[in-house]
């Protein structure tokens, strides 16, 4: 036995005096794996684990002269605040450091007295547009705020010299709920009467009611401010019960999600206005979302879904950020991010717009930049006009 | 706003038909075995995810309905037999978190066999009836008179044959429906089997028009429970009116008041039907002696 041990001991030296081991880094991320939000929120898990795999084959990541292999320790929140809350402090009991998401805004607001409450942690939201959620301390974020979402709508009212619009908006979102006092004004700075506005709730099927009252308002244009599993019903159910005018949605719709819900020919028309999204940059020649979109297909047998550019470019933009303070230190890692420059940074699918003296942040918030999608056939098809400024490493 | 009340009580009946039809198979389990069947919205779910699998292959919609509620009959007889027959007598509370539990494995096993993201089968009927007073999709209608053919059936069931004989005596009195010979092995699977193909052929029809996804019968079961106060447990009217009732009271408080309030208003129509008729609109009150 003491023979057997010996030589059990001298083997364990062997092995580690024989190969350097790479340090484990693990990076958290919360998002809606399962429910009615998880085709947004499992492509994103799989973006940053992607990520994860291909950085660790290419031999980890060199922070301050070590290299880390990179793991992914994944909280699902369900889109929901209270699973949201546990699934981040589960995390935190993991000794996560380092947290990417949440997607969902009614999430976001939850976990972040816990955020500002642990400096020793570091976020990188790349979902949620809720307000209040960044301090630009320790939590940035890569996702637009919900006044981006909302000015591109406007915008695009505005192109048209639509005068009346009415408003549909899931009041179980922070982000759009927040913002809707500074989008009326809005809405009324840019000349547009508000003819009516109503409310749903995320998983709600049935919207005749609020669809009917909307439809005798007789707005030239009903905005849409949620999710695409109800943004299709609703503009199913209000073709159904008549409504004439322009449907403008807010919402990131991957195709695939759409047509799960409505027929492809009754969304022809249908125009999107939101921050710049995957297909939009696959659209567009992106180099980097074309080599993104093209390896999550090679590892998963499917297209990268909307919001995998901005998992794609938190993983990337927290990564570099770690090199660039050459080790795993929370604060020190926040305090590159701040100083961070869009140019700074590979791998970057999002074009966002530089802030000053070209910085990536501004407050904690970056800033990527909006366009809207007109539905064709059965995909989402430029606006004519459109053209996309490359601000990022190509 | 008066003139817009046609559409909305058309809104509010075919909302209804479809709680009904949830409702209905929920209020027959509930008020012949007194189990709280929380997985019904799971047997719903699946009604709903056969039907999606067989047109996936491509199975004609209107043959995959009764096929895949089939296959949700054995699902709900299983279901019975595993989950509650042996804890029959366990009180109200093991049945209560079998309940729960089965409800939350039916979920997990759907996830695993076909994922968390929503799919939708294609509805066979796009077609919408337009009058000078109201529009109605097509598909709507065939769900409005499903929930009706399945109150017809199971009506019949239980009041023109010795089935449905036993199962009421049942209901009204177990334990002299026992000690006059009636065997509650087959009463309660036959039970279970007529509860579970209402709930299949619920999914498989609203599957048709709503998002299929693991968790989606979680609202509608709490809805259907709704209803069983409204209507009273275990009377099939009272499903049907119920639901009808639930429907249409859910689309004007949306469409009159708010429709921040659309929730509270189902649950403030709860509260006042448990205080003025606890027993149900259609229940009526137990004399214990």
């Amino acid at each position: 036995m003491k023979r057997l041990l010996a030589t059990a001991a001298i083997a364990a030296l062997l092995a580690g005096g024989s190969t350097v081991q790479a340090e484990e880094l693990v990076l958290g991320e919360i998002h809606p794996i399962t429910g009615p939000a998880s085709f947004y929120g499992l492509v994103m898990s799989q973006t940053l684990k992607m990520n994860a795999e291909q950085a660790n084959a290419a031999g980890g990541i060199d922070i301050g002269g070590k290299k880390y292999q990179i793991s992914i320790d994944t909280g699902d929140d369900q889109a929901q605040a209270t699973k949201g809350v546990a699934a981040f402090r589960k995390l935190l009991a993991d000794n996560v450091h380092f947290v990417i998401g949440p997607l969902a805004s009614a999430v976001a607001p939850a976990i972040k007295p816990v955020i500002d409450a642990r400096p020793d942690v570091l976020q990188i939201i790349d979902g949620s547009i809720a307000d209040g959620v960044v301090n630009g301390k320790n939590s940035f974020r890569v996702q637009a705020d919900a006044d981006t979402y909302n000015d591109a709508a406007i915008d695009y009212l505005k192109s048209k010299g639509i005068k009346s619009s009415a408003i549909l908006t899931d009041r179980g979102h922070q982000g759009f709920r927040m913002s809707e006092q500074r989008m009326m004004k809005s809405l009324k700075n840019a000349g547009v009467n508000i003819a009516a506005q109503e409310y749903f709730q995320m998983g709600d099927t049935d919207f005749s009611a609020q669809i009917t009252k909307l439809a005798a308002s007789q707005s030239e244009a009903l905005i849409l401010r949620g999710y695409p599993g109800e943004g299709a019903l609703i503009t199913k159910q209000a073709q159904q019960l008549g409504y004439k005018g322009q449907i403008v949605w807010e919402m990131g719709a991957p195709p695939s999600t759409v047509m799960k819900n409505i027929p492809a020919t009754q969304m022809d028309g249908v125009v999107n206005c939101i921050p710049r999204m995957m297909a939009d940059y696959i659209r567009l020649n992106v180099p980097n979302a074309i080599k993104v979109a093209d390896a999550f297909h090679a590892r998963y047998g499917k297209d990268a879904g909307e919001n995998a550019a901005f998992s794609n470019d938190a993983f990337w933009i927290l990564t570099t950020a770690m090199q660039k303070a050459g080790g795993v230190e929370p604060g020190k890692v926040a305090a590159v991010l701040k100083d961070l420059k869009v140019t700074d940074v590979p791998n970057l699918i999002i074009q966002y717009k530089p802030q000053e003296n070209g910085l990536l942040f501004k407050n904690g918030q970056a800033h990527p930049p909006s366009a809207c999608q007109i539905w064709h056939g059965e995909n989402w098809a430029s606006l004519p006009g459109d053209h996309l400024d490359l601000t990022t490493k190509n | 706003m008066i003139e817009l009340l046609p559409q909305q009580l058309v809104n509010g009946l075919a909302l209804g038909s479809s709680y009904a039809l949830i409702a209905l198979g929920l209020t027959l389990v509930f008020g012949v075995l007194q189990i709280p069947n929380f997985p019904h919205g799971e047997l719903y779910m699946l009604g709903a995810s056969f039907t999606y699998v067989l047109v996936g292959y491509g199975v004609n919609f209107w043959l995959a309905v009764p096929i895949a509620s089939l296959g949700v009959v054995l699902v709900g007889i299983l279901l019975d037999q595993v989950g509650y027959r042996r804890i029959d007598r366990g009180g109200n509370l093991s049945l209560m978190i079998a309940a729960l539990a089965m409800s939350t494995v039916l979920q997990q096993v759907a996830t695993l066999l076909w994922g968390a993201e929503p799919h939708t089968t294609r509805t066979p009927f796009t077609g919408i009836l337009r009058t000078p007073y109201f529009s109605i999709g097509i598909y709507q209608i065939v769900i409005f008179a499903a929930a009706l053919l399945c109150w017809l059936f199971v009506w019949l069931v239980l009041h023109r044959s010795r089935l449905g004989l036993a199962i009421r005596a049942m209901a009204q009195n177990r334990t002299a429906a026992l000690l006059m010979g009636i065997e509650l092995t087959w009463v309660r699977i036959a039970t279970f089997a007529i509860g579970a193909l209402i709930g299949g052929i619920a999914g498989s029809l609203l599957g048709a028009a709503f998002p299929i996804y693991p968790t989606m019968g979680l609202n509608p079961v709490l809805k259907a429970f709704v209803i069983l106060v409204i209507g009273g447990v275990g009377n099939l009217w009272g499903a049907i009116v119920g639901g009808f009732l639930l429907g249409i009271l859910e689309i004007l408080v949306a469409g009159y008041i708010s429709s921040q309030l659309q929730d509270i208003g189902t649950f403030a129509i709860l509260v006042v039907v448990l205080i003025i008729r606890p027993n149900g609109l259609f229940g009526r009150a137990e004399v214990l002696r």
